[in-house]
């Protein structure tokens, strides 16, 4: 049995404290890190609270006197730990067609798979959201087919698409907007991953799930003018 | 109302930072030297959050359209009101036409214009600070206008703070242990202070690479948190000091943390700028 009560505390700074679990990510981690992460951005000493796979970061508002108030204090907050975390499950439409996919080729081949393959493993996943970051919007997902693991391209690209779709070792992710990346490009949602004028400007938190919807390029051109209208509502399972 | 005639290198409308939406991947922006960027605000008793121009390394040319009042803080960066020379930490009254021009920075690397009401461009998730993708721009642009708060702020007689006396040359770098720093060899542990490292020219807001590389053993760590200041370590040794538009998490070992001092000091430093690390006791 693992001990999801356990954790390592330490200090980052005189206002930031860093609390680490020695075991691998999991869903069952994640929820616990969710519902912990929500009492803890409730205490009044708290600013805020962000995370990652396997810690939690907390932002303080005074210098931190004593680590070990700090780790008691958690300790007893985090028996409070009882909500149950459901999670939406987004459905995003993707178009995988070669204009859109400029690495889906190449990915093929060096796994030995074709491309319908390679689309056909990606869409048949649900993927779990653990946490937002590398860039506004950047969903890290959990659950690759592991046929589909491939190490990032040696060179990155200094401009990867907005709404590239796109695997990256073990992860696979959508570009929130243009930038620098490495991953291997399979297809482009039409979908705003983060609009920073929206509340939230994103629709996805952790613990929700994503899938994957093939499209044609003709819906992918209707999706996108529909988003600049503003009439465009995803799908939710 | 203020017209940008010149941007200068970077010029960029900074405030106290972007601290709400970390959960979004929104990294915290804000002006990297805060403490200058707060006298700046102090001195023209505008509030702490008040947007100011954070100029890097050579300054804009600016055309005033009102009357304000104006402080220079951070770099020394020659600059001139019409004719006139200014000094940093210091309000001065400037009228509707004035010029107010910046050669280079003689001593540090960023300088910050306060302006009396502070600027006052649409807040977007909660800050002014400028970044790619959440303004529409991530530094000012030629022949545009900023918008200025209104004040009431009069100066009284002589007010001026003492100059600063934060050397801008000290190359101590004062740093606690990074998460994963115990997974080092105790001689690796020892050389990282030891080490003189040299700035290299990848250095922006996001981040400033170092020169040299460090080899070590450190493990792969799963994606996890990082704050301004964070020091990371490249499988291949790279070292990466990462400042305030920097993702807010990360995959690479975290080697140091700076101190909020260091990560001002640092802020003032550019390209080939010598540094070393100085590491503190725990801090509990």
């Amino acid at each position: 049995m693992i001990d999801l009560f356990k954790f390592e505390i330490s200090a980052l700074n005189n206002k930031t404290i860093l609390l680490e679990w020695r075991m691998d990510p999991s869903d069952t981690l994640l929820e616990h890190l969710i519902k912990f992460k929500s009492l803890i951005e409730k205490d009044f000493q708290v600013n805020r609270c962000v995370t990652g796979y396997q810690s939690l970061l907390i932002e303080i508002k005074n210098k931190i006197r004593s680590l070990t108030y700090w780790e008691e204090h958690l300790k007893k907050l985090q028996k409070k730990n009882k909500t149950i975390i459901k999670g939406i499950h987004w459905k995003i439409p993707v178009c995988y067609d070669l204009k859109y996919a400029p690495d889906l080729l190449n990915l093929s081949k060096e796994i030995n798979l074709n491309a319908s393959e390679v689309v056909k493993l990606h869409l048949s996943t649900r993927y779990r959201v653990y946490f937002l970051g590398f860039l506004p919007g950047f969903l890290y997902l959990s659950g690759l087919n592991s046929r589909l693991y491939l190490r990032r391209k040696k060179k990155p690209l200094l401009k990867v698409p907005k709404g590239a779709v796109a695997i990256g070792g073990m992860q696979t992710g959508i570009y929130p907007n243009i930038s620098p990346g490495g991953w291997h490009l399979i297809g482009n949602t039409p979908v705003n991953l983060f609009n920073p004028k929206k509340k939230p400007p994103c629709f996805a938190k952790p613990g929700d799930w994503i899938s994957f919807e093939q499209i044609d390029s003709d819906t992918y051109t209707k999706i996108e003018s529909e988003q600049k209208n503003g009439n465009y509502q995803l799908n939710k399972i | 109302m203020i017209e940008i005639l010149q941007t200068g290198i970077h010029t960029s409308i900074q405030d106290i930072g972007r601290h709400h939406f970390k959960n979004f991947g929104v990294p915290v922006s804000g002006a990297l030297d805060q403490s200058a960027y707060l006298i700046a605000n102090s001195l023209l008793n505008n509030s702490p959050e008040a947007a100011a121009l954070e100029c890097c390394i050579k300054g804009p040319k600016l055309k005033f359209h009102d009357d304000f009042y104006i402080c220079l803080t951070g770099a020394e960066m020659n600059a001139r009101l019409n004719d006139e020379i200014l000094k940093n930490y210091k309000p001065y009254f400037v009228k509707k036409e004035d010029i107010l021009s910046f050669g280079i920075a003689k001593t540090g690397c960023r300088t910050y214009l306060g302006i009396s009401g502070g600027i006052k461009t649409e807040k977007v998730l909660g800050s002014r600070s400028q970044y790619k993708n959440i303004t529409s721009s991530d530094k000012i642009s030629k022949n545009t206008i900023i918008p200025i708060g209104k004040s009431n702020f009069k100066p009284a007689v002589g007010t001026r703070v003492k100059e600063q006396k934060i050397n801008y040359a000290n190359k101590k770098i004062e740093v606690y242990r990074g998460p994963e720093f115990k997974y080092l060899k105790k001689e690796q542990q020892k050389l990282i202070e030891k080490k003189i490292f040299h700035i290299s020219s990848l250095n922006n807001r996001m981040a400033y690479q170092l020169k040299e590389k460090f080899i070590h053993n450190l493990p792969q760590i799963w994606t996890s948190p990082v704050i301004p200041g964070t020091v990371q370590c490249t499988p291949n040794g790279s070292i990466i000091i990462l400042m305030r538009d920097s993702q807010i998490t990360g995959g690479y070992p975290r080697l140091l943390q700076l101190t909020e001092s260091s990560i001002q000091l640092i802020s003032q430093k550019t390209t080939n700028s010598k540094i070393r690390f100085k590491i503190l006791p725990k801090i509990i």
